[in-house]
């Protein structure tokens, strides 16, 4: 693809996807969430809601909290030793932080995409797509049609569909991103969390997921953090800016429509932010 | 529009208490589990009072008993889901438990027999003028103690760097000689301990090389103990990925200078663990001292010059002694032994652990 085209199919996608969608049911939010790792705070009073089936961008400097914020969303923060936090996490109006929740059951429903790509080494490319639904003990007779369509969605099936045998540790970084993509759809999550999932990929894999996010979200919620600006603008419906001041907890400065974060903030620090003026 | 962050709401929020909710059990969990173990402990206890089922066979029973009950309690909590975790979790605590009171009855006959022998004169006297007769009151292991910490020693100031070089060989190197040299470290792991022994007496000892000596029984340890150190160093640094190595020579590192001050380090609690392996292999071997380093009732300092006894040693001399007082005596050598054995490991442990937490 040159880089014309390139640029072409940027801003069609810009101009297709400008318009948000319209504001549905509240699928996951969260509620006056501050999170500790063991005496330091780095997130405060976090107020955030996932309208269902819409897209939101977390944009923000580095370190600001941004990777913690998500884990909390499907409780994988608390695996990391000295975790804690206070406030909400709500997912179709209950709090998953509540006494008789599973977390397996949310992680399920609530899926997520690393930053760093992260296949089994010990499985092939297929078996690394099917890896969710073997883990977590779902029965699906279609596993053929599973591993095509997620692999088209996550924009890898044309490079290796003549080797889904092969072990998935073969592939580039950003195959194996892709893959791990398309493993994260397999077992049909309602809410895909994705921590900087396109950092380790070409402008065309990235495009290709970009648009697989748009496809996404008609069916699906999607969380992304991004440190790429244009691609908040192209994929999200949704913006909220994080920002840490010195010794200071991560916050969420400014939130609403993506068109509004870029082109009307309200508060200085964000239109600084979004104009690349720090940061 | 959009919404800013509204500082009104700092002072509620630093009113907030951080919480653990992952770490809160429901009553209701509680309470299954505590029935969970309650019944089945009950019904074992009822059938060894109440019935003539032997003991033995009602021990076979509550395992079953108790993951069936388990597994009763995780449906109730958490659904079939459960299952599986609460059989991997009964049968991992009731391993756990086998191994500990295996482990615990071992420790209680060593520490209870041999804290009979245990006095001052024991721990600080040789056995001069000593027979197997003499009272417990006379004589002790000191000099048989200082044996072993030397001919430990020895044997690892030997196999350890040799040890460690031939894994930096496999995996750092990757020269040629990579599955030759494999294949002879695998073949000496199973080289018999009396075997060293012998190698070490017919090729040294006997053609008059050196002496029966602390030297001559390190030498036998040393060939025990380079196997273990090899291959266990091999599959730690194994585990120290690429990505180090590659970081460090992009960085215009040499490839000494990445083993000495990347690889190894990244790996050095595990070659610590390497080292008590390598110990653990050998401290308690008899056979081999018996031909190489013999025994001595008199205090040695000189690893070259004369025989050397040690606690292995004198243990197996103690023990089959006819006499009350030198199998005690054989008992306490064997605390001696182990208490030696915990404290070099404690040290090991310490020095290895990572300075930044
Ligand atoms: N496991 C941990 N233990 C202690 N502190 C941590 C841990 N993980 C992250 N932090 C701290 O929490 C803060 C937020 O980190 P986080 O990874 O969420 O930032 P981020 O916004 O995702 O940054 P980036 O854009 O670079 O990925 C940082 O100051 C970091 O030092
Ligand atoms: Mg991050």
């Amino acid at each position: 693809m040159s880089t014309a085209e390139f640029e072409q199919s940027v801003v069609a996608l810009e101009q297709e996807f400008s318009v948000p969608a319209q504001q549905g049911p509240v699928e996951l939010e969260a509620r006056d969430l501050s999170v500790w790792f063991n005496s330091r705070k780095v997130l405060e009073g976090v107020n955030l809601a996932f309208p269902k089936n819409t897209v939101t961008a977390l944009i923000g400097p580095s370190g600001c909290g941004k990777s913690t914020f998500i884990r909390t969303l499907n409780r994988l923060h608390e695996l990391l030793p000295g975790a804690a936090l206070a406030g909400e996490v709500l997912y179709e109006g209950e709090d998953i932080y509540g006494p008789t929740k599973d977390p397996v059951h949310i992680r399920l429903s609530i899926g997520m995409v690393f930053q760093k790509p992260n296949p089994f080494p010990s499985m092939t490319i297929r078996g690394n797509v099917l890896s969710g639904l073997k883990l977590s003990g779902m029965k699906r007779s279609n596993h053929d049609e599973i591993v095509e369509q997620t692999l088209i969605s996550a924009g890898l099936w044309n490079e290796v569909k003549d080797r889904l045998g092969h072990a998935a540790g073969e592939l580039s970084g950003g195959q194996q991103q892709r893959l791990v993509i398309a493993r994260a759809l397999a077992v049909q999550p309602h809410v895909l969390l994705m921590d900087e999932p396109c950092s380790a990929l070409d402008p065309a894999s990235t495009l290709k997921i970009e648009e697989t996010i748009r496809e996404l979200s008609k069916d699906i919620t999607i969380v992304i953090v991004t440190h790429n600006m244009q691609q908040a603008v192209r994929v999200a419906d949704y913006t909220a800016f994080f920002l840490a001041a010195e010794n200071e907890p991560g916050r969420v400065i400014e939130q609403g429509r993506t068109t509004e974060i870029f082109g009307n903030p309200q508060d200085q620090r964000t239109l600084d932010y979004v104009n690349g003026r720090f940061g | 529009m959009t919404t800013t962050f509204d500082p009104a709401s700092l002072p509620s929020l630093e009113q907030q208490t951080k919480t653990r909710p992952w770490r809160q059990r429901t009553t209701k969990f509680d309470v299954s589990v505590a029935i969970a173990v309650a019944v089945p402990m009950m019904i074992v206890i009822g059938m060894f009072l109440f019935s003539d089922i032997p003991g033995a066979l009602v021990l076979v029973i509550y395992l079953p008993l108790q993951m069936f009950a388990s597994g009763c309690a995780a449906v109730a909590t958490k659904g079939k889901r459960g299952i599986l975790d609460s059989v991997i979790i009964v049968n991992a605590v009731g391993a756990s438990i086998f191994t500990f009171v295996i482990i615990f009855s071992v420790l209680w006959s060593l520490v209870s027999k041999g804290l009979k022998a245990l006095s001052i004169p024991f721990l600080t006297q040789n056995s001069t003028y000593i027979s197997p007769s003499t009272p417990l009151e006379y004589g002790g292991m000191a000099h048989a103690a200082l044996g072993t910490l030397i001919v430990v020693a020895i044997s690892a100031l030997i196999a350890v760097p040799i040890g460690i070089a031939t894994a930096i060989y496999i995996t750092e190197v990757r020269g040629k000689a990579v599955p030759y040299v494999r294949f002879f470290v695998q073949s000496m792991s199973g080289v018999p301990s009396v075997v060293a022994g012998l190698f070490i007496l017919t090729t040294l000892i006997l053609t008059g090389a050196i002496n029966t000596s602390a030297f001559a029984g390190g030498l036998a340890y040393a060939v025990l103990m380079l196997p273990t150190v090899a291959r266990t160093a091999e599959e730690v640094l194994r585990l120290v990925p690429d990505d180090l190595r590659t970081g460090a020579l992009a960085l215009g590192s040499t490839r000494a200078r990445t083993v000495l001050q990347v690889v190894l380090p990244a790996a050095k609690t595990g070659i610590v663990t390497a080292i008590i392996l390598g110990i653990a292999r050998v401290i308690g071997e008899t056979a081999p001292l018996l031909m190489t380093s013999g025994k001595n009732d008199a205090t040695v300092a000189n690893p070259f010059s004369d025989p050397i006894s040690t606690l292995p040693v004198s243990i197996f001399e103690n023990v089959a002694q006819p006499y009350p007082d030198a199998v005690t005596r054989a008992w306490g050598a064997a605390l001696i032994l182990m208490v030696l054995v915990a404290i070099l490991f404690t040290v090991a442990r310490l020095l290895g652990r990572n300075k930044i937490k």
